[in-house]
């Protein structure tokens, strides 16, 4: 019983993911004068990768290279589930606010120990971007959540932070709450490679850097955990800055995907120097007023 | 005075003698094999420090935790200076003035106690922290603490010593040992000896949080691994010291339990680096590439290690991290005052950050070593250098899953019952991983019957490995940024370190003296002319 209800918490988070993917796909097209893909274009893409082959490069650590993406797709599913139950049933399950932050880490993390083990040096070139990348915006969200943190008063539960706001205290209302959404919206742009901050991954100069030797079955479950990232993330972000009913929420959810690309379509890729010199010492300055502003109320 | 009170057993002395036996044990097995000349004096000095760590470990009165204190400067001294040549002589004797000074500092703390208090034992009535002298006395013996584990502004000596000695004797002594000992006694004065008032509170916790950020941040651009891995074996006291600047019984337990964890796969990483250095003779990054093709098991161990101390859930490091942020927030919730919360939202933040740095340091070094195209042919090492690793990694696993079920007990009667706010089921999210993996693999197996392998696709280029992007180079544009550029080329001078600049100091005065002392016999003439003139003043006036 147990075990459908999540298949089916899961099943609707991949669908929601494939759609807002879509939504910024087809946005992006329209923005350049294009038709754009039909909704479905994720899917069908998802599942011709399925039946094909797949590659193993020569001279890679096979395990690893395998594992990864695995790995990576089960830890997305896990922040998935956390957070849909936690806002449906009230309850917490497994995890708090800091255990998310560490099983956020991990697709990234085994995205670039894929790209290591692959042994290409242009995989190499991204996976460096990629670390690089990691530690700019997880600066960010450190700080954002710590804003959450305060403002909750020291819980750090999910369930609570979003009880709290859900009594008419929305923390996206205050200086210090909005100052930690933007922080947090730049983590979300980051964390999902959307240009301006799409280094790692840059087509045209180290095509598709981290994921330059994946192929077939491997390569489609990267892109089932970015699919999974493209919601809970997103959905994570709504719920602890402005959460509501159901229904606000996929609405959020909406508008939120299309701020991301509206962000991604006026803006040039940046360097990784760039891209270091921008969330540290422009975003986390800001972040430590946000902090500041906190502590006294604001 | 009763004989019974010089020594003390209770609950977390034993914890701490236990893993004290655990570590030697372990280091012994995988010496046997790794040491090869001057065995008997390695062995002598290593069984001397067993046997003083255990003193330290069960002494009850002051003076005896200094004697056995000291002796663990000697024998650190003479294990560094063992295979000696002119590189460890020279950081065997910084090691030798940092610890053995920081020993002045304890006597000095634990001569003012005595003197505030009228009490020889470390375990009787807690002083309460209200005075100018009550701080001083407890920051002097935690300054000899910080000398030992290695926490800013007596870390110096690690990253050093880490680079030019053995690596066994850096798994040893200041990896799991002298962590051990300085830990378990800056746990011992919070638990039994002071009771900390909120000023010296937040010394500790800007101290443990400054350790934690610039450690790391010296840990990215470093080339030689051990030198890697000695900055983060300063940077992760930091974490300790945060939890023990809580003060709270979850904090202690946090400290503790971090301490225990960090040794464990400190040295699990150091042995591993050791296994490399053996094989393939080298530590430097630029000479190192592709290994873990040819010592899969090593490079498993390192790995399992390295995500252990990025904090990566389900490993033990992670579990004791949270732990520490767990009595961070707690500490936050209770504190009144205003600048101590600031402090604790600034320990919190850097202390998350660390951690990612950490992670983004690891990745280079298994990038670097590892993974990658091999540049020669190694061999995996032997069996008797592999089993403490193993153990160890193995150490890691077991308390990162079950932690609340194995060594969170037993920290729990060492320190007192502690009761976390958050919620981390380990084991249940474990479930969820494996499965997901299993049912990942499954559909990989099932879905993919079309597979093979075929060279990497650069675009068509040739491939020029020179020319590839090195991993030592990994972060250099850090170093580049503007803000930070600065501060690199100031910590690479040595303008931060406390020896350093008290050498220069004491240079400068030499320097004066040197001019004075010119052996020109007129001029010590003046200078008793000048001296009997100032007698006749004084005398005849």
């Amino acid at each position: 019983m147990k075990f459908i209800l999540y298949f089916l918490f899961l099943f609707f988070s991949v669908s929601m993911g494939g759609i807002g993917w879509w939504l910024e796909r087809k946005l992006t097209a329209r923005f350049q004068y294009r038709v754009g893909p039909p909704w479905y274009q994720n899917f069908i893409d998802i599942m011709k990768l399925f039946i094909k082959e797949t590659i193993i490069p020569q001279g890679a650590s096979r395990i690893l290279f395998i594992l990864s993406p695995l790995v990576s797709l089960s830890s997305s599913l896990i922040v998935a589930l956390i957070l849909i139950t936690d806002y449906f049933f009230k309850q917490n399950f497994i995890a708090d606010i800091i255990v998310i932050i560490y099983l956020l880490i991990i697709p990234s993390l085994f995205l670039i120990l894929g790209a290591f083990s692959s042994a290409n040096p242009l995989a190499l070139v991204g996976a460096i971007r990629e670390t690089k990348q990691l530690i700019a915006y997880e600066f960010v969200f450190i700080v954002s959540l710590v804003i959450v943190i305060i403002k909750t008063g020291g819980s750090l539960f999910l369930s609570e932070i979003i009880e709290r706001q859900m009594l008419g205290n929305i923390y996206f209302k205050s200086f210090s709450g909005l100052i930690a959404f933007i922080l947090a919206f730049f983590y979300l742009q980051a964390k999902l490679g959307i240009i301006p901050f799409d280094t790692p991954e840059a087509e045209q100069e180290i095509a598709s850097g981290v994921m330059i030797e994946y192929s077939g079955a491997l390569l489609g479950f990267w892109k089932i955990s970015k699919l999974l990232l493209y919601f809970s993330l997103p959905l994570f972000i709504i719920f602890l800055f402005l959460p509501g009913k159901f229904v606000d929420i996929i609405i959020k959810y909406f508008l939120l995907i299309l701020l991301i690309t509206v962000v991604k379509n006026i803006n040039p890729r940046m360097r990784i120097k760039d891209v270091l010199e921008f969330f540290w010492f422009f975003l986390f300055p800001l972040g430590l007023i946000g902090i500041f502003l906190a502590i006294n109320g604001y | 005075m009763r004989m019974g009170n010089i020594f003390i057993f209770d609950y977390l002395s034993k914890l701490v003698g236990f893993f004290i036996v655990l570590f030697t044990l372990l280091i012994f097995i995988y010496s046997l094999n790794f040491i090869k000349t001057k065995k008997k004096e390695y062995y002598y000095w290593m069984f001397l420090t067993f046997l003083s760590s255990l003193g330290v470990v069960f002494s009850n009165h002051l003076f005896l935790i200094t004697i056995f204190w000291g002796y663990l400067g000697l024998t650190l001294f003479m294990l560094i200076n063992l295979y000696s040549d002119q590189n460890k002589a020279s950081v065997a004797k910084k090691t030798f003035i940092i610890v053995g000074g920081s020993d002045g500092f304890l006597l000095f703390g634990i001569l003012l106690y005595i003197y505030l208090t009228s009490r020889y034992f470390i375990v009787e009535k807690p002083l309460v922290i209200n005075s100018a002298l009550s701080f001083l006395s407890f920051f002097l013996i935690a300054l000899a603490c910080f000398a030992k584990a290695g926490c800013i502004p007596l870390h110096t000596w690690i990253p050093e010593m880490a680079e030019v000695t053995e690596a066994p004797t850096v798994a040893y002594l200041p990896a799991s040992l002298d962590k051990l000992l300085g830990i378990y006694l800056l746990v011992r004065l919070i638990k039994d000896a002071f009771i900390l008032d909120d000023f010296s509170k937040a010394i500790l916790l800007i101290l443990g949080s400054l350790t934690i950020i610039a450690a790391v941040m010296m840990a990215l651009v470093q080339h030689n691994i051990k030198k890697l891995l000695g900055y983060h074996a300063v940077s992760q006291v930091g974490y300790m010291v945060l939890g023990l600047g809580c003060s709270t019984v979850l904090g202690l337990a946090a400290g503790l339990f971090h301490m225990l964890n960090n040794a464990i796969y400190k040295s699990c990483l150091f042995l591993g680096v050791g296994n490399v250095q053996k094989q393939s003779g080298s530590v430097e990054f630029e000479n190192l590439s592709g290994l873990g093709k040819f010592m899969p098991a090593t490079f498993l161990f390192v790995l399992i290690a390295s995500l252990s101390i990025s904090g990566i859930p389900p490993f033990n490091g992670f579990v004791s991290k949270w732990m520490v942020y767990q009595g961070l927030v707690e500490l936050f919730k209770l504190s009144t005052s205003f600048t101590l919360k600031l402090v604790i939202l600034f320990s919190l933040v850097s202390a998350l950050v660390g951690s990612s740095l950490t992670l983004a340091s690891f990745l280079k070094l298994n990038a670097g070593v590892f993974l990658g195209q091999p540049k020669e042919k190694t061999k995996e090492a032997s069996f008797t250098l592999l089993i403490s690793p193993f153990i160890l990694s193995l150490l890691c696993i077991i308390f990162g899953i079950f932690a609340f079920h194995t060594i969170l007990p037993f920290i729990a009667k060492a320190i007192g019952e502690f009761s976390t706010s958050g919620l981390w089921r380990p084991m249940q999210a474990t479930n969820l991983i494996i499965l997901g993996i299993l049912l990942g693999f499954i559909i990989f197996i099932i879905t993919s019957k079309k597979r093979r392998t075929s060279p990497i696709f650069i675009g068509g280029e040739k491939i020029d490995f020179q020319t590839e992007a090195k991993v030592s180079d990994f972060y250099v544009n850090i170093r580049e940024l503007k803000v930070l550029k600065n501060i690199y080329r100031l910590a690479e001078k040595k303008f931060f370190d406390i020896y350093e600049q008290t050498k220069n100091l004491s240079f400068i005065f030499i320097k004066f003296l040197r001019y004075l002392h010119n052996g020109v016999l007129p001029t010590y003439l003046v200078w008793c002319l000048l001296g009997a003139l100032w007698l006749f003043f004084i005398f005849f006036r």
